[in-house]
């Protein structure tokens, strides 16, 4: 295989990590908020804002595996 | 840095030629300027001219620093790229080449006659000179000036008015002053006062000027040929590497013992979390400058993606798969770019938070021994 192959498929391999992990954080995040707001819907605001901001934090941290895989891509092909 | 750098450099087509699409020009338009293969990073990436495509492209000043070959240093500056080379003292550099070979006389002659010189953005200096640095203006300069003036017209007309008494002591009069009123209050009341305590007046114009400048250049990249200023690693990096300054320059003497000889931590500990303390220092403004950076540039990914879709399929299939393709792209198009407006604005928020919660750190002054330390710990709001 080329070396440019690797690249690749090491840039799939990336974004499936950076996304899997994405996936279950903010479906745990979502999860637990919802019971929060279900158990105690006058903090529901609260909940949603922190939650928001939450969900902020584990996005960045997918897409610095996106940004990897791009560079894996462009710097490499 | 580096890979920044080849990302910018990797400017191939312009992915503009897409925009009209989403403008309702005429769709034939695109097929003609750019027929397929839209390339994703060339719009997001840095260039050293203004696209405005169906009417024309604007180059941007080239200014370089040049070392002669007798080892002398001087300042070299032109209008364009077209300027450079028309002085002959400079060519263009391929970055189609691996090795980025430069451009043969020919070779540049054609890319100037086809108005393409200034989408290869590597110039390399013909005789013997060496581009020392390239000061050129870029178009994530251009729109940073942008938004700065933008601030500064905000700022200055606000704080104008509530010199004058309104505002400070009548009610704010107008739609505009209640909407940056609010703003500024919020930033006020939920992120300076609670992460800081009561040394936030120091920090408050910082974070407000932060904060509006991140908003407005996130906000400005989704207008039609705007360009998100934000989506360059070297703006949010200058961004980041402020706050790191504002935080080192205010830590006081608890914030620095509790990095080179954190209390209460057993002594045979400390060899371990003295360096990690060290490194925390740093990995904190690299992450706040790669996550806004990141989620600029993704967003711009995403969409240029979406949209491509339309010429992937009708490249592969066919025409009827392509325009049926943009029932699918385009309303995918809509959700993202609402997203991207929700991200906007949560990430200026995200900045500004997090910017203040390092100052809350560095300021922070624990006087009744180390024994407060779990305590104040404990409150720290989110990472």
């Amino acid at each position: 295989m080329e070396p440019v192959a690797y690249a690749y498929i090491a840039a799939g391999i990336a974004v499936l990590g950076a996304a899997l992990g994405a996936g279950v954080g903010i479906g745990r995040l979502a999860a637990s908020a919802l019971e929060g707001m279900a158990r105690q819907p006058e903090a529901g605001g609260d909940i949603r804002n922190t939650m928001i901001v939450a969900a902020a934090f584990i996005e960045g941290v997918a897409l610095f595996g996106e940004i990897i895989a791009i560079i894996l891509i462009f710097a490499t092909g | 840095m580096k890979s920044n750098a080849q990302l910018g450099l990797s400017v191939r087509r312009t992915v503009l030629a897409l925009l009209p699409l989403l403008l309702c020009f005429s769709s034939s338009y695109a097929y003609t300027e750019d027929p397929g293969d839209p390339d994703a990073i060339g719009h997001s990436a840095d260039g050293v001219y203004l696209d405005f495509q169906p009417l024309g492209k604007i180059e941007l000043p080239r200014i370089f620093l040049v070392r002669s070959a007798d080892g002398g240093y001087r300042v070299d500056a032109f209008l364009s790229t077209h300027g450079a080379l028309a002085s002959g003292r400079y060519t263009l550099k391929s970055d189609f080449a691996p090795e980025a070979a430069l451009l043969s006389a020919a070779q540049v002659d054609t890319v100037v006659k086809e108005h393409t010189h200034f989408k290869y953005p590597v110039v390399a200096a013909a005789s013997g000179e060496i581009i020392f640095i390239d000061f050129s203006m870029t178009r994530q300069m251009v729109f940073v000036l942008l938004c700065g003036v933008i601030l500064l017209v905000i700022g200055l007309s606000l704080a104008a008015r509530y010199r004058k008494g309104i505002g400070a002591d009548t009610a704010p009069q107008g739609a505009w002053q209640n909407m940056m009123e609010a703003l500024i209050i919020f930033i006020r009341d939920e992120v300076a006062k609670p992460t800081i305590g009561e040394k936030y007046r120091k920090y408050l114009p910082y974070l407000l000027s932060v904060f509006i400048f991140i908003l407005l250049g996130n906000l400005i990249g989704l207008l039609p040929w705007g360009v998100t200023a934000t989506s360059g690693i070297a703006v949010t990096g200058a961004l980041a590497l402020i706050t790191f300054s504002i935080t080192q320059l205010s830590g006081s003497r608890d914030y620095w013992m509790h990095i080179f000889n954190p209390p209460g931590v057993p002594g045979f500990v400390k060899p371990i979390i003295v360096p990690v303390e060290i490194l925390g220092l740093f990995t904190k403004p690299i992450t706040l400058a790669v996550r806004l950076f990141a989620n600029m540039l993704s967003g711009h990914l995403v969409i240029v993606s979406l949209l491509g879709l339309i010429f992937i399929f009708t490249a592969k299939i066919g025409t009827v798969a392509g325009w049926g393709s943009i029932l699918v792209a385009v309303p995918m198009t809509i959700f993202i770019y609402m997203l991207k407006i929700l991200v906007s604005i949560i990430q200026a928020y995200i900045f500004t938070m997090l910017s203040s919660l390092y100052f809350g750190l560095a300021v922070e002054e624990h006087g009744h021994g180390a024994h407060d330390h779990e305590h104040a710990v404990a409150q720290l709001p989110l990472p």
